[in-house]
């Protein structure tokens, strides 16, 4: 989980560097793409929605969902997956093309597009995955004793979230628990009127939804029902709102 | 940590203009580029003067380096803001305006008051705006409850400045509201 080495994103793939100038040059110009039918549109309304998200849309909506959320949801790893490998081949191309000496003037400015282009992208991946950590970790025990929450991490994340939740144990074992009748040892046991001592994701907090499609009715906590239509912006607690998180229907603004 | 403490809670406005700089803009080139692939999409071809229409963060870029001149969005006029403007202070809802509208006037502003036409009058139609919505949002603090409170029209900017107190004010009254339950 080093997300701030420099050679995260290159790391990944070191092999297959082919030395043809002229083939990548072509395929900047080509722009063949593995997510096409982004065409560009001649000057849509203003407040016309975008009609198909890019995946580059897409992990914005779960950066900011992931963000605004009390609760750790399920990791995007396809999508993730997907634009780091975009990342790589972006970044490979504007490599060999900074190496060709015979560049024009043009080319450098759509290099520099391009490399401005990653590292706004590679910001986002950062800011998405290191908020996943935070959670991780704040969860960590929580997290290891809810086989359903574990579902949403994916495996290195899960594998994190297993050994910081040892170390925190054993460190608090060491540092105080042991020195405590055997009775008071545990940390997951629930004496009446004390808070869990466990931290669990706070699923009342109240989250600002936008509705991206008209939803089906969610009951609220004061037994009405509430009926969102698309565009429709409200304030209402996290438990609320889940299930239409879950299934994309609203996003977290 | 990982979060900074300052990100836990709520997102930076400079976040948001993140966000909102991958939204399109017209620009009128001043140089020729060819059709690129980006990983948000392809764009181009630039071809003087015909104008096209790429992300807000590269209309910005290029704009610094004085190679482009960024056509303000319709909304971006005296005519659609003094519309708006006259509607917000005669009307109790919010009227309805892009939901990015904040972040977008800036960045455009900030880089290219040149190429909008009244920049100083536009500027001071959106504090005025501005300031309508937020006494309007201030007086919704009223009717929150418990269980929901619906924003129609609010922009993105103005929920991120609301957040941190109505969201506290939320949990205090569910607290509230919990107690006589729970006995």
């Amino acid at each position: 989980m080093d997300i701030d080495d420099d050679d995260f994103f290159t790391n990944l793939d070191q092999s297959g560097r082919v030395a043809n100038n002229n083939a990548f040059q072509e395929r900047l110009r080509q722009a063949p793409r593995d997510d096409d039918g982004a065409e560009i549109l001649d000057a849509p309304p203003f407040m016309l929605e975008e009609e198909e998200e890019t995946p580059l849309q897409q992990l914005i909506r779960h950066w900011m969902n992931e963000r605004h959320s009390p609760d750790i949801l399920p990791n995007e790893g396809e999508l993730l997956a997907g634009l780091l490998d975009h990342i790589r081949s972006q970044s490979e191309t504007v490599q060999l093309l900074r190496t060709d000496p015979s560049s024009s003037e043009e080319e450098h400015f759509r290099i520099m597009l391009v490399q401005t282009e990653v590292e706004r992208v590679k910001f986002i991946v950062r800011s998405y995955l290191r908020t996943r950590l935070f959670k991780i970790e704040k969860f960590a025990r929580y997290i290891m004793t809810n086989p359903e929450v574990q579902q949403r991490l994916s495996e290195s994340e899960v594998e994190h979230a297993r050994r910081f939740a040892r170390l925190t144990d054993q460190h608090f074992y060491h540092s105080v628990l042991q020195s405590l009748p055997e009775t008071q040892q545990t940390l997951d046991d629930q004496p009446p009127f004390v808070p869990s001592m466990v931290t669990e994701p706070d699923k009342a907090r109240a989250v600002f939804v936008l509705a991206r499609q008209d939803c089906p009715p969610v009951r609220l906590p004061d037994g009405s029902a509430l009926d969102m239509r698309k565009g429709h912006i409200s304030l209402t607690l996290y438990s609320v709102v889940e299930q239409l998180i879950a299934r994309g229907e609203v996003e977290l603004v | 940590m990982a979060l900074p403490q300052s990100l836990r809670t709520s997102v930076t406005p400079l976040e948001l203009e993140l966000i909102a700089s991958e939204h399109l803009v017209e620009i009128v080139p001043l140089i020729t580029m060819e059709k690129t692939a980006f990983i948000s999409g392809a764009y181009g071809p630039l071809r003087p003067p015909a104008k096209c229409r790429i992300p807000l963060w590269m209309a910005t870029n290029l704009k610094l380096k004085k190679k482009c001149h960024i056509v303000a969005p319709e909304w971006l006029s005296v005519d659609f803001l003094q519309e708006r403007l006259t509607r917000e202070t005669s009307r109790p809802e919010f009227s309805k305006l892009p939901f990015r509208f904040a972040e977008i006037a800036k960045v455009i502003l900030d880089v290219a008051s040149d190429d909008v036409q009244n920049a100083d009058k536009i500027k001071s139609l959106l504090k005025d705006l501005r300031e309508a919505r937020q006494a309007k949002s201030r007086d919704g603090l009223q009717k929150l409850d418990h269980s929901e409170l619906s924003l129609p029209n609010l922009c993105s900017m103005e929920i991120n400045e609301i957040r941190p107190f109505f969201i506290q004010s939320m949990g205090i009254l569910t607290q509230l509201f919990r107690e006589p339950s729970a006995e």
